[in-house]
């Protein structure tokens, strides 16, 4: 059976009930039944049919449950109308239990659950006192009501005395607990952001007053003020225990009317709206959410930034945000962060990021702008201090390769003169040794001048410089492809070297047997890759080298990507724009 | 004269000792690093340590800090410092010291064999040894109201020499004149410059330094 044969038959029963209800009432002989039999079975239907409407528009919340019961506990005091005595006691036991209910409605509203041990401590309470004391005042034989009613059936002990000092401490109790009620009410409204306040506010309030007057009611009656004066809270109550379903439906109504407003007032503000930052000023204000966060989608990077062009997360689940993504011709273009309160009106929130797509779409292309910026001072940064880095490690390479060949160099030449005369075959050893010093010390000032440009690069391109690299490497490499015209010197630079480091870091850490490098040119990128069969688990954050290259990278436009999953090899790729010319 | 070697290139340490025995002197030992160093001195308590600058573990101003403690520990080791750059101001950090026997280097000296044996056994003996580099940077910069001006040529050449720890009669026979010649010099280049005069070879240096310095 599904829920809304559920429903309806619920409401069926609803109906029967209340008729069930009626027909008591008019039997009765009681002095006021006629009003009764008409206002009690309005009452019953009211909430159950308004908490059937909730229940099935909202059946995750247990809201429209509880009020559906609240419906449901009225019809348990209806025997009191019966002449019967038997009847009567049972109805009047559970006369009170409806308050129960309601305040346990009230304090589970809007999604119909206690979160609060607290909360629950009260409603439990409440429960306890409208059934306790109606029980103990039956069974001791007290004051049942000021009105003649059928005998009491169910007296066990005859005790008013006992009987009357426990409805004293009774009300008591109740006054205190309409007290906490209250103030868990007042707690909550100035807890509640803007739009939380939009959809507890009716409710609340009128659940206040009802609670207050019964309060007030039950505290008249127990300094002993006449039941004339306790009338005024009386029906004040009543009004508001009549009024609260349909508090809560204008609640409903009035958030679609106040959406087609904020819809409204929004397009207005967005087409007056030409400072940077007023689409977010615009939807907070038409949401109702001060709170409200702007984020705007790079689909470049996949990830969003906020309008300074900042990375942004989006907040986790349960972090009491809820978020709202924006698109445009299908296109993601931004989302919403806001009071997750809204999540409840998704529609308000869909349409309101719909009527500004097209501001936010200007606001993306403005933030897109900064992130660039962004990015290219950092890389510029980057650069700067990997050049610097570079320069002390020419530096460190010089004072310990050629320069100190040259020492020895001159050492060996200084030593070889003195012996020139005395021992000329000693003089000739230390020559040759002077010799191979020289060889040396000029063989890595080739190495060293190559490592800041090879010349072979800028005079026959990347192939030509690739061929160098590749024989110099420690393992078997394979050209898998190489554009055979030249490219932009930049882009050919910025190539080298990425296929420089990478070779390097195969011959360094890669432990491979075998190793392959890729240039190719695709969608007017060129791709660069090395490709190895080692260890793999090769981390970009750590080592200057990649991070180097990522910075060389950003300087041209270019993305560096890192596939290294330890065992299977690791991938060096970058993308590096190059229009066909 | 005993002597302990420190570089950290093997190559050029057994270069250097050939070198160094080849001229008479012993080379009692060699270290590669500024730790070994320490200990092969307090061993063998030489009177010149020979040190390379930069040296393990952090290849930066190890030798410069073994020099300073060398020369605290054991003062009677004198310590010549070489380097393939050399730096005024490691220069003046190095020979501040009120004694002597205290030396600083280019690497390449090591080329002309004479003067750089004639180096160490002065710094062993407790004399210093500037690199003329650094004597001719000192003298090379500019000053308002330059008394350095006033200097005759040849006045310039003895206090150059001066400046590199040369005694009276190691600048006679470099400028081939008489010592009593370098000696008038001497006494007209501190009148000069206004230092009081001394005889001490190395306390002339500390003067001179000090006065080019400020």
């Amino acid at each position: 059976m599904n829920l809304r044969t559920q429903l309806w038959l619920l409401a069926a029963l609803g109906v029967l009930l209340a008729a069930l209800g009626s027909a008591l009432l008019l039997s009765s002989d009681a002095r006021e039944a006629p009003v009764w039999a008409l206002a009690s079975p309005f009452m019953m239907l009211s909430f159950i049919g308004v908490g059937l409407f909730a229940w099935w528009r909202r059946p995750h919340s247990g809201f429209g449950a509880l009020m559906t019961a609240v419906g449901f506990v009225f019809f348990l005091s209806a025997p009191m109308a019966s002449d019967t005595p038997a009847l009567y006691g049972l109805g009047y036991v559970f006369s009170s239990l409806y308050l129960g209910t309601i305040v346990h409605m009230l304090l589970a509203f809007p999604e119909g659950r206690l979160d609060r041990a607290r909360d629950r401590w009260i409603v439990g309470g409440v429960y306890a006192l409208v059934l306790g004391a109606n029980l103990v005042l039956l069974l001791l034989d007290g004051p049942l009501e000021d009105d003649s009613h059928p005998r009491n059936a169910y007296v066990l002990v005859h005790a008013p005395g006992v009987a009357k000092v426990a409805l004293g401490v009774a009300e008591g109790l109740g006054v205190l607990l309409a007290g906490a009620v209250i103030a868990t009410f007042v707690e909550r409204w100035r807890a509640a952001t803007a739009p939380e306040r939009r959809s507890l506010g009716p409710v609340l309030w009128t659940g206040t007053g009802l609670i207050l007057g019964v309060g007030l009611s039950v505290g008249l009656d127990l300094v002993g003020a006449g039941s004339t004066v306790a009338l005024v809270p009386d029906l004040a109550a009543l009004a508001c225990l009549l009024a609260l379903p349909y508090v809560f439906l204008l609640g409903l109504g009035r958030r679609r009317w106040f959406a087609a407003g904020a819809i409204g007032s929004l397009i207005q503000r967005l087409s007056a709206a030409r400072r940077t930052g007023g689409v977010r000023e615009a939807l907070a204000e038409a949401l109702g959410d001060p709170t409200l966060r702007l984020l705007y989608w790079l689909p470049r990077d996949q990830r969003y930034v906020d309008l300074e062009g900042r990375a942004v997360e989006l907040p986790a689940d349960g972090a009491g945000r809820g978020v709202t993504e924006v698109r445009a011709e299908g296109r993601r273009i931004a989302a919403l962060v806001h009071d997750a309160a809204l999540l409840d009106d998704p529609d308000l929130v869909q349409a309101a990021g719909a009527a500004a797509a097209l501001a936010l779409e200007n606001e993306r292309l403005g933030a897109e702008l900064r992130a660039r910026v962004e990015e290219l001072e950092q890389s510029r940064a980057g650069i700067i201090a990997f050049g610097l880095a570079e320069r002390r490690r020419f530096e460190r390479d010089l004072h310990d390769g050629a320069q100190q060949r040259l020492v020895a160099l001159g050492l060996q030449v200084g030593m070889a003169r003195a012996k020139l005369r005395d021992d000329p075959s000693a003089a000739g050893e230390l020559l040759d040794g002077a010799r191979e010093e020289l060889r040396q010390a000029q063989q890595e000032l080739r190495e060293l001048a190559r490592g800041l440009h090879p010349a072979v690069l800028t005079e026959r391109g990347l192939g030509a410089a690739v061929d160098g690299l590749v024989q110099r490497a420690t393992v078997p490499v394979e050209i898998r492809c190489m554009p055979p015209e030249r490219l932009p010197n930049a882009v050919e630079t910025v190539a080298y070297f990425v296929l420089a480091e990478g070779l390097t870091n195969v011959a360094k850490y890669a432990g491979a047997r075998h190793a392959s490098v890729a240039v190719e040119r695709v969608n007017g990128h060129a791709v660069v890759e090395v490709r190895d069969d080692g260890v793999g688990g090769a981390d970009p954050a750590a080592g200057t080298g990649l991070r180097g290259l990522a910075d060389r990278l950003a300087a041209v436009d270019g993305r560096l990507e890192i596939l290294s999953p330890p065992g299977a090899g690791t991938v060096v790729r970058a993308r590096i724009p190059c229009a066909s010319s | 004269m005993r002597v302990v070697l420190a570089d950290d290139s093997v190559l050029l340490r057994e270069g250097i000792a050939r070198l160094l025995e080849e001229a008479g002197l012993e080379v009692v030992a060699q270290a590669g690093d500024a730790g070994d160093l320490l200990r092969k001195v307090n061993a063998h308590r030489p009177d010149v340590a020979v040190v390379d600058v930069r040296m393990p573990p952090t290849h930066t101003d190890e030798g410069l800090k073994a020099a300073a403690e060398i020369r605290e520990r054991w003062p009677e080791t004198g310590v010549l410092v070489l380097s393939q750059f050399v730096e005024e101001a490691y220069a003046v950090e190095l020979l501040a010291g009120d004694a002597g026997g205290i030396g600083y280097l280019l690497k390449d000296r090591v080329a002309d064999l004479e003067r750089f044996v004639e180096a160490v056994r002065r710094v062993g003996q407790g004399g210093s040894a500037l690199d003329p580099e650094v004597v001719a940077r000192l003298l090379g910069r500019h000053r308002r109201d330059d008394p350095l001006a006033e200097l005759t040529p040849r006045e310039r050449d003895v206090l150059e020499l001066m400046a590199e720890g040369r005694s009276n009669h190691a600048i006679a026979e470099g400028l081939v004149v008489t010592d009593r010649a370098v000696e008038k010099h001497v006494t007209s280049i501190f009148g000069k410059l206004g230092l009081p005069p001394t005889q001490d070879d190395h306390r002339r240096v500390l003067a001179v330094l000090t006065y080019l310095q400020a």
